[in-house]
């Protein structure tokens, strides 16, 4: 009873979480560097395997725009997170787990912007 | 195994037809069917007008029945129309409803005359000769021979059962028990029962309905009514007095 | 052998005795109360006396099965499904027709019970034909049910099987009266809620059939019912014959609006489209019936729609377009003309959602005139005072009235269920009715006053003979229907009856709570538009004829192209081409009821909404939503881009008016009646007539009715008889 009414307590003062893989941010950002040099190799054999319709300067550009779009991540327990996530598409991908239209969603290019006023979705249909 | 099939079902196809037949014939005889179609003798145009005399009848029958009942009444009013019609054209049913709606005292629509005359055996909706011949041919009657009184009326009159005859004077019918066993054969023509028939009775008859002139009814063979055909077996002595078998000390 | 069950049920009847003889404190109370104590399989019920055991049965929680037993009808007791054993009662006892009796124990699942419920369907299935897959009650068939649930797994039944032809009684009930198995709901049913004996049955014994016995159309406003009623296959609808199951459709509820009764109904839809309308349990409108109208208009949603914009061209022709062009036309139209040259009129089927937007858009643009087609006398206290023009009683307290006084009007035609829910009490209550108006067939019996308006004045006066009924009465009720003040004295007419109302009350000396004066309305939408705010009739628009006319599913023809200026311009959004979308310049197609989620308030004041049932056909689109786009093109974007904020907007307005299922009471029939007294309006001398007087008039009054090819034929064969119509039975 006592004993964990102190751990609460020291929860409480010095916010000391457990670290899922990288010790500091420099670690974090180091199995960041990793992964995306493993993405920057794996696109060209992407891009053959799946007979993609795009060329490998567009598909390495997408995995710089995926990664910069969490550059404002500051915490290494997120940055490690999403590594993992990004770990496992990369796996994905190269196993051919993934089919063609699972890669190509990256690049959104069916896909039309809903219409959020009143106007367009009153032309748009019955239900908009 | 198959060819018990085969035989149960040839039993019961006969069967299924004499049956049919059997019920052909009643249904007919009972007014047919039980919807009304328009016929050049039967429809709601049928001229009838209740005579100066039913309608008093009626009246009187009516005021016998109390307030808030009165559509009882539907009853005797339909067989005034009968009786006075001979049977029951759909018009004379309109009639009787309105004639006593008029009075304002049935309160009933239409169609409970409809339900009414459709019920009961006795309200004769298809037209039928001047003599209405119901011959009896349940058990009792059949075991008496009843079979013989049909055939003579058939022959002689050259009609079947659920037939009038071309002069519109007889219309024969075969019916179920009409409850004068006792008196077994016997026919029921218009309201007059002739009982303890023979073919040759029945010839009698009919010859003097021809005629013009309608016969006695009753039994045939002599009897006064129901009573044993052998002569009585019991109360055959005079009736003692008064005090009989009472103690003498009172 | 066989009796040591009964003895030891005996046995255990008396230590049950002993016990109930032991608790001598609660026999007394149980007596105070006047309840019935009953076990059913054993578990107590407390009944009032007079319960019939099917209904303490009800009470514990389980049903009994029927057939002929109808709630709403009278107890026949023919079709014996409801056998039951009571315990230590020599046989069976039909549950519909027998009244409990104390310390009874009603076995529902007994051997003896099931035995006699699997005897019963085996003798009602000796009759009945096995043709459930061409049968159109397949899927909802109580015998179907019923028989799966109680009756045996197979038949000893070998003789052939009675047939009974078929019956022609009109355009909308098909019979295959060999399914029938003589229940007599239909006939029940006709006689006492319909009130028209058309029905009953012929013959006896194996040949009793139901029937007309004479060839004749089943002549009422309600009789579709009968298709609800029947529990068996042998009446069925007409124009639903052979079109869907009941397990393929979905079924949405909804509200009619085709009369201003309201009637809660069932929409059955597969594949975007309405299959048949049936009706949703109410006790408040309309119990669980409809008329004809609501149930088998539904075809006419299928014709004559409107389902793409359309404007007139330069050759005068109607082109279509699409809803930019027509929205860009209908706003530059609005904006190019002063407020006060915009003019708008709703119709009789306009929801109050479209009601309020529209209202929102013109007053936006500076303009007041908003108009109903129909008329309403503004003078008195007009329609600021919502007493004045709700049926104030409710449809529901006609039953616990004691004298009912109609003016002008047919609610036979005009209102189905509340001419249904009159002459229930008429037939239980000892309602007493009286009728200022031309004598009509309503069904049950009442005293004619007359059809001159003299009448009213001498009523209002107090010299009139049946004054005096009308001051010895208890509850009185007054109803004026809608079509007596669409007179040019409808004024005089409501000040007259307002003042009969206010006389009958205080002679009454009823409590506060009760009201008395009542307006029967014919339409819709007209208790919403005038909770609105929206002005009654149109002559200020023939007064003031506008530049820029907006229709808002305004059908009823009150104005014509003669009565506007040459230059003006129509604009007409409804659902159907009927009269006024052929005059119009700009024609916006819009949603029939069945396609929207829209509220409408009926003649009590009772707001409801409709669901969407099935998608708005081809183009056309939600009222409220036209609206709300014409506005954003006009330059005056109305606040509110969802249902919910629309209906917001409505609490705004009327709170009333989204408070769904519920009457908003309304007051001051004193204040009424006081600024009625000040109207001083001659009456005409023209008798009081209203335009729905024989059922051929019923069928065919707003724009969707009118396209319906049903409601054509109903007509048809009211005026020329059910044979003109009859078409050659498929099955």
């Amino acid at each position: 009873m006592a004993s964990s009414a102190a751990t609460r307590a020291a929860a409480s003062t010095a916010k000391v979480v457990k670290p899922i893989l990288s010790r500091d941010l420099d670690e974090a950002k180091r199995r960041v560097r990793e992964l995306y040099r493993a993405w920057y190799r794996e696109v060209p054999n992407t891009v053959s395997l799946f007979q993609l319709d795009i060329t490998t300067r567009q598909g390495r550009d997408k995995v710089k725009e995926m990664f910069d779009k969490n550059k404002h991540v500051t915490d290494p327990r997120v940055i490690d997170m999403l590594v993992i996530k990004g770990k496992m598409e990369l796996q994905e991908t190269i196993n051919v787990w993934k089919q063609k239209t699972h890669v190509m969603r990256y690049f959104h290019e069916t896909e039309e912007p809903r219409p959020t006023d009143f106007l367009s979705k009153f032309y748009r249909g019955h239900d908009p | 195994m198959f060819l018990s099939a085969a035989v149960r079902s040839a039993v019961s196809q006969t069967a299924r037809q004499v049956r049919n037949l059997h019920r052909s014939a009643a249904r007919a005889g009972a007014g047919g069917i039980f919807v009304h179609r328009d016929t050049p003798d039967n429809n709601a145009d049928t001229p009838f007008e209740f005579t100066e005399e039913s309608k008093k009848r009626i009246e009187a029958i009516i005021s016998m029945y109390p307030v808030g009942h009165k559509q009882a009444a539907t009853l005797p009013v339909l067989d005034v129309a009968q009786r006075q019609h001979g049977w029951l054209p759909v018009s004379a049913m309109n009639k009787a409803w309105c004639f006593s709606n008029v009075a304002e005292v049935l309160e009933i629509a239409p169609m409970r005359v409809y339900e009414v005359a459709t019920f009961y055996t006795m309200y004769l909706r298809k037209p039928v000769g001047k003599y209405f011949i119901q011959i009896c041919t349940t058990t009792p009657c059949m075991l008496c021979n009843s079979d013989s009184i049909l055939e003579t009326i058939q022959k002689k009159l050259g009609i079947k059962g659920g037939e009038t005859t071309a002069d519109k004077m007889f219309t024969l019918l075969e019916v179920e028990c009409l409850g004068a066993c006792v008196n077994a054969p016997m026919v029921q023509i218009n309201d007059n029962y002739y009982e303890d028939l023979t073919p040759k009775d029945m010839e009698d008859i009919i010859d003097e309905l021809k005629a013009g002139r309608v016969p006695p009814p009753g039994p045939r063979n002599g009897r006064f009514s129901c009573e044993p055909a052998g002569g009585l077996t019991s109360l055959t002595e005079p009736p003692t007095g008064p005090g009989f078998g009472v103690r003498a000390d009172l | 052998m066989l009796r040591l069950p009964t003895v030891g049920r005996a046995l255990a009847g008396a230590a049950k005795s002993s016990l109930a003889a032991s608790s001598t404190v609660r026999t007394p109370v149980r007596a105070a109360s006047n309840m019935v104590e009953v076990f059913v399989d054993g578990k107590p019920v407390e009944v009032e006396p007079g319960t019939t055991v099917l209904q303490a049965c009800e009470k514990a929680g389980i049903q009994i099965p029927r057939f002929c037993y109808h709630e709403r009808l009278s107890v026949a007791g023919n079709c014996r499904m409801c056998l039951v054993e009571i315990e230590k009662a020599p046989k069976p006892v039909a549950a519909c027709a027998m009244p409990v009796m104390k310390g009874w124990n009603i076995l529902t699942n007994s051997e003896k019970t099931r035995k006699a419920r699997e005897g019963v369907m085996e003798f009602l299935l000796a009759n009945h034909p096995l043709d459930c897959p061409i049968c159109d009650q397949g899927g909802e068939c109580d015998l179907q049910d019923q028989s799966m649930q109680f009756g045996s797994d197979r038949s000893r039944f070998s003789e052939g099987k009675r047939a009974v032809e078929d019956k022609n009684i009109g355009p909308l009930i098909k019979t295959i009266m060999t399914r029938c198995i003589q229940c007599t709901r239909c006939v029940r049913f006709a006689s006492e809620i319909a009130g028209v004996e058309d029905l009953g049955t012929t013959g006896r014994g194996n040949n009793l059939q139901i029937g007309t016995y004479v060839e004749k159309m089943f002549m009422s406003e309600l009789s579709g019912n009968v298709i609800d009623v029947c529990p068996v296959g042998a009446l069925t609808s007409k124009p639903y014959a052979f079109t869907a199951r009941p397990w393929e459709t979905r079924k949405t509820e909804s509200i009619d609006v085709l009369d201003a009764v309201g009637s809660n109904i069932l929409v059955s839809t597969r594949g975007g489209e309405v299959m048949r309308v049936m009706p949703r349990l109410n006790e408040d409108v309309n119990e669980e019936w409809i008329s004809d109208k609501t149930r088998f208009a539904y075809d006419g949603l299928k014709r004559q729609r409107l389902t793409v914009p359309m404007v007139k061209d330069d050759s005068g022709q109607l082109t279509v377009t699409t809803w930019e062009d027509a929205l860009t036309r209908v706003a530059g139209a609005l904006q190019s003309v002063q407020g006060s040259e915009v003019a708008a009129i709703a119709g009789g089927m306009a929801d109050a959602e479209a009601l309020v937007s529209l209202k929102d858009l013109l007053n936006r643009l500076n303009s007041e005139s908003l108009c109903t087609e129909e008329l309403f006398p503004m003078s008195g206290a007009g329609s600021d005072l919502r007493s004045n023009y709700l049926l104030n009683s409710r449809i529901a307290g006609i039953e616990e009235s004691d004298l009912l006084l109609l003016v002008g009007t047919n609610p036979r035609y005009e209102a189905p269920l509340f001419n249904a829910r009159i002459r229930k009490s008429w037939l239980h209550n000892e309602l007493r009715v009286a009728m200022v108006g031309h004598n009509v067939d309503l069904s049950y019996t009442y005293d004619h006053l007359g059809e001159e308006t003299a009448v009213l004045k001498e009523l209002a006066n107090g010299t009139h003979p049946f004054c005096q009924v009308l001051s010895a009465a208890k509850r009185p009720v007054v109803v004026v229907g809608s079509s007596a003040l669409q007179r040019d004295d409808g004024a005089g007419i409501l000040s007259a009856v307002s003042a009969i109302a206010q006389n009958a009350r205080t002679s009454s000396g009823v409590e506060e709570g009760w009201k008395v004066l009542n307006v029967l309305h014919r339409v819709a939408s007209q208790v919403a538009a005038l909770d609105l705010g929206y002005k009654a009739g149109v002559d200020a628009i023939r007064n003031n004829p506008p530049k820029v006319l907006f229709l808002l599913g305004a059908d009823a023809g009150c104005i014509t192209r003669a009565d506007l200026p040459k230059d003006s311009l129509i604009i007409y959004q409804g659902h159907h081409g009927d009269a006024g979308a052929p005059m119009a310049d700009i024609i916006l197609p819009s949603a029939a009821y069945t396609e929207k989620n829209a509220t409408y308030v009926n003649t009590e004041g009772r707001s409801q909404h409709t669901r969407v049932a099935v998608t708005p056909p081809g183009m056309a689109r939600e009222d409220w939503k036209i609206i709300r786009a014409v506005s954003e093109l006009a330059g005056v974007a109305l606040p509110y881009d969802s249902v919910e904020e629309v209906r917001s907007r409505l609490a705004e307005v009327s709170p009333n008016l989204v408070r769904y299922d519920d009457v908003e009471e309304a007051n001051y029939f004193k204040q009424a009646n006081e600024l009625a007294q000040a109207v001083n309006q001659d009456l005409l001398a023209a008798p009081l007539v209203p335009p729905q007087l024989t059922a051929k008039d019923f069928y065919m009054t707003d724009s969707i009715s009118r396209a319906s090819q049903t409601m054509a034929k109903c007509v048809k064969a009211v005026t020329e008889g059910a044979a003109a119509v009859d078409e050659p039975s498929v099955c």
